[in-house]
């Protein structure tokens, strides 16, 4: 179900005073999670479930096994069944089309005529974040990084935990199982913090993607020609923002959620179009994607540590299937390509670990969040003024969208003439309405503007030092804009990834 | 801040929230805005939901808006003791609406089609596109949906301002009197009075809104503003008897389940009627649509009681308008040609 939804709100009242008003056992407690979790998921599709279960089932076996066998061979066969279960799952249901696809091209420019029947495959909501998520432990399993999980009943609640379940933030073993040992209830700090998030995460969405932004984001994107320089730039502005509001939005609800539960999940996003560089960006990003991408991928294909070109096709590659991972489609590719490519060029020029007492091997989570901290190369020649650092923040934002246009576009065609447009290389014509134009403008600059000022802190911090009176309009303005906005039914972006 | 503060700012906004809402609220009603649901995809398929009523017990209506506004719910259910099931779509050929109740093989029942020429006869995908997206959303509705809709039903049944048309953030900035770019369409809102639909999809126009002049004439205007925007030329030639062919196959699916379709075109006046006609001439169009499909019809032009209609703003009837066109209707109908469209209950 949607937190933007009647549904949730009745199904999270009643989950509230069932955990937090009862005194019934932490084990039921956790049952009634788990059940919950199960509930939250079932309404948009209940066969799905299954998937979930055989995933949990799966995982728990082969991760205590493969924590205790000690065979090399043994040990690589348990985790190639976990990985063809998780991975074959996720490449059934959300690549199976786009294989056949580019098989069936490839088959036809060798001059086979194969034509199979288009496949009809609906995609299980959220696969991407669970199949992930239940891949890391396995991974840390297989890595001896933690010991395996007792208790199937906290294993299920990690794979299942509603509020992060279908679009993250994707959480690690050691950052939940824990949370589940002992019995949690929301005290009176946790519960406010928390619908304060949940109604922050909700405007986000609702109010500033949903409402601002999306019509004139398509509008623009779905023009069949080529638009004013003004549209079109308008219009990629306008998905920027509307990604942002939306996928930080979802996770701004999760962590509100989870909160209200007695639960802690980790930051997702830290205002990243006042990033400095795109390795600062991916900092602020979908943090736990990269962070993800980064131990399991990047580092796991070597990282840095057999020279430069083997670390700048690592980077590359970690960036292409971080696109793929979005979606099944070559422009998500081209996307992470984008991504990847500003990344090794931010490398290139980045000053020299003996120039900033960065470390040069990847040992430590620590370590790893310091050496790409310094793979941003604007600090070095910015960082005495404040004016420039913020135009080096803007060339990221204008390069960030830039690489938008191949994420959001349908196909490469709609990409390129909206390039073309972008960057007045042909003759087009106006498609967004006075109001639109007005919308975008005044959402982006504001967006803008609050990334930088907040770029240092966060929400949370500013709300502390804020009087209690100023905290309480902002937190009514939000909710008078969500009941005035009255869209309770459009689904977040990243459901589909 | 200390949570005994954010406590305190926590209970200023919902003090705010309420005192917030309860103003709005008296406001619009202030204004003499009744309640009026959002005549959306989830009310569209709760209506849906209810076609595999037994065929004496009910009638399907699909069209556009004319039918919503023309077909009196209330004095059709009491004068047939059936019920009335609006499927019909603002802005919508329901042609597609058609084809899906031929493909249902559960619906069995009796179906009314209202034609209004330059909706029925138009084969672009953007008269379509709201038709096709109702099928879409009733075939996927997943049960959270389904359950939301209760709930939003329930509030809206009881607040004005819920209204999304009307009263939504998004409405009311469309309300601005901006001027728009040059070349650029923006769809014009409608007058807040023009349109109120109930629960049951019944649709009508208010009585301030009647005897509001300059609004009648403003959505006046806004007809005839995008009957020029969205002139194309009627279908001709083989494409129009391709198009037969395609009703014909679905109205035959469904006469052959034992269903009864009748096709129903209801009045309009002025400019816009003679627009009309002058652009689909009968002969061409409604006479062959009959005919190609072996399907009874009723013209309003053939009743001298529904022949002299005035529309307020030339399109659709006034609600009182709309109860005595309902009755001759269903009087009609029930001397159909071959044998009453009701069963032998109904006299």
């Amino acid at each position: 179900m949607l937190f933007n939804s009647y549904t949730f709100i009745v199904f999270f009242l009643i989950l509230l005073v069932l955990h937090n008003a009862t005194k019934l056992p932490w084990k039921i407690k956790k049952t009634n999670l788990l059940l919950a979790s199960y509930l939250f998921y079932a309404v948009w599709n209940p066969p799905f479930v299954i998937l979930l279960w055989l995933s949990t089932v799966v995982d728990f076996v082969v991760g205590k096994k493969l924590f205790h066998t000690e065979g090399k061979t043994k040990r690589r066969s348990l985790l190639v069944v976990s990985l063809v279960l998780n991975l074959g799952m996720l490449a059934f249901f959300k690549y199976g089309g786009f294989l056949l696809e580019n098989f069936t091209l490839l088959a036809n420019a060798m001059g086979f005529n194969y034509q199979p029947a288009k496949p009809s495959i609906i995609l299980p909501v959220g696969i991407s974040f669970y199949t992930f998520q239940t891949l890391c432990y396995t991974l840390d399993m297989y890595k001896k990084r933690i010991t395996p999980e007792k208790s199937f009943l906290d294993f299920a609640l990690f794979v299942t935990f509603f509020p992060q379940l279908v679009a993250g933030p994707i959480v690690r073993p050691a950052q939940l199982l824990p949370q589940f040992k002992t019995p949690r209830t929301a005290n009176a700090a946790q519960l406010l913090k928390g619908l304060f998030l949940l109604s922050l995460g909700l405007f986000m969405k609702v109010v500033m993607a949903d409402t601002m932004l999306a019509e004139p984001a398509d509008q623009v994107f779905g023009a069949s020609g080529s638009l004013t320089a003004l549209d079109a730039w308008l219009g990629v502005l306008a998905f920027s923002g509307q990604i942002f509001f939306d996928f930080a939005g979802y996770s701004t609800c999760a962590i509100g959620i989870a909160a209200c539960i007695g639960f802690s999940l980790p930051d997702n996003f830290r205002y990243p179009y006042a990033a400095i560089g795109f390795s600062d960006f991916w900092r602020r990003w979908h943090i736990t994607l990269s962070s993800w991408l980064r131990d399991y991928l990047y580092i796991g294909l070597g990282g840095n540590r057999n020279g430069a070109i083997r670390t700048y096709a690592n980077l590359m590659m970690t960036m292409l299937l971080g696109g793929l991972w979005h979606g099944a489609s070559w422009t998500f590719v081209v996307w992470g390509a984008l991504h990847g490519s500003f990344l090794c060029v931010e490398r290139m020029f980045r000053p020299k670990p003996a120039q900033t007492g960065a470390v040069q091997e990847e040992t430590s989570m620590e370590e790893v969040s310091a050496v790409i901290k310094s793979a941003s190369f604007a600090p070095a020649f910015f960082q005495k003024r404040k004016v420039k650092l913020f135009f080096a923040a803007m060339l990221t934002f204008f390069l960030v969208n830039v690489t938008w246009v191949f994420f959001r576009s349908n196909d490469f065609s709609t990409a390129w003439r909206l390039l073309g447009s972008m960057f007045g290389l042909s003759e087009g014509a106006p498609v967004l309405p006075t109001i639109n134009i007005i919308k975008v403008t005044v959402v982006t600059i504001a967006l803008v503007a609050t990334h930088w000022v907040m770029r240092n802190t966060s929400v949370m911090e500013v709300a502390q030092k804020t009087r209690w009176w100023v905290v309480g309009v902002v937190w009514a303005f939000m909710l008078i804009a969500l009941i005035l906005s009255q869209k309770s039914s459009d689904s977040f972006i990243y459901f589909q990834f | 801040m200390e949570s005994k503060s954010f406590f305190k700012a926590g209970v200023l906004a919902l003090f705010l929230v309420a005192a917030f809402v309860i103003s709005w609220e008296l406001f619009w009603r202030s204004k003499g805005a009744p309640v009026s649901f959002n005549d959306d995809e989830a009310l569209w398929a709760k209506s849906r939901a209810e076609i595999y009523l037994p065929s004496d017990k009910s009638t399907v209506f699909i069209g556009s808006s004319r039918i919503k506004f023309d077909l009196d719910i209330p004095t059709w259910e009491k004068l047939t003791g059936e019920k009335a099931i609006q499927l019909s779509m603002v802005g919508t050929n329901p042609v597609p609406l058609l084809e899906d109740l031929a493909d249902d093989p559960e619906f069995k029942g009796k179906l009314i089609v209202d034609v209004t020429e330059p909706l029925f006869f138009s084969l672009g995908p953007q008269a379509s596109s709201s038709a096709l997206e109702g099928i879409e959303y009733f075939k996927n509705q997943t049960p959270s949906q389904k359950f939301s809709s209760k709930i939003n039903h329930a509030l809206e049944a009881n607040f004005v301002f819920l209204e999304e048309g009307k009263y939504s953030v998004t409405a009311l900035l469309e309300d601005l009197e901006l001027e728009n770019r040059k070349d650029v369409f923006r769809f014009p809102p409608f007058p807040k009075g023009f349109e109120v639909t109930n629960y049951n999809r019944q649709t009508f126009m208010t009585q301030d809104f009647m005897n509001d002049s300059i609004q009648v004439q403003r959505q006046t205007a806004i007809w005839m503003g995008l009957g020029k925007l969205f002139k194309t030329p009627p279908i001709k030639g083989d494409t129009l008897q391709q198009y037969f062919t395609r009703i014909k196959k679905a109205t035959d699916k469904i006469k052959e389940r034992g269903g009864k379709v009748v096709f129903v075109r209801t009045p309009a006046s002025g400019p816009m009627e003679a627009g009309t006609k002058a652009g689909f001439p009968r002969n061409v169009y409604w006479d062959q649509l009959l005919s190609f499909t072996s399907t009874q019809g009723v013209h309003y032009e053939d009743d001298p009681g529904t022949a002299s209609f005035i529309c307020p703003e030339m399109s659709h009837l006034s609600p009182a308008d709309a109860i005595v066109y309902t009755q001759h209707l269903v009087k009609t109908l029930s001397a159909g040609q071959g044998g009453s469209f009701f069963t032998p209950k109904f006299k």
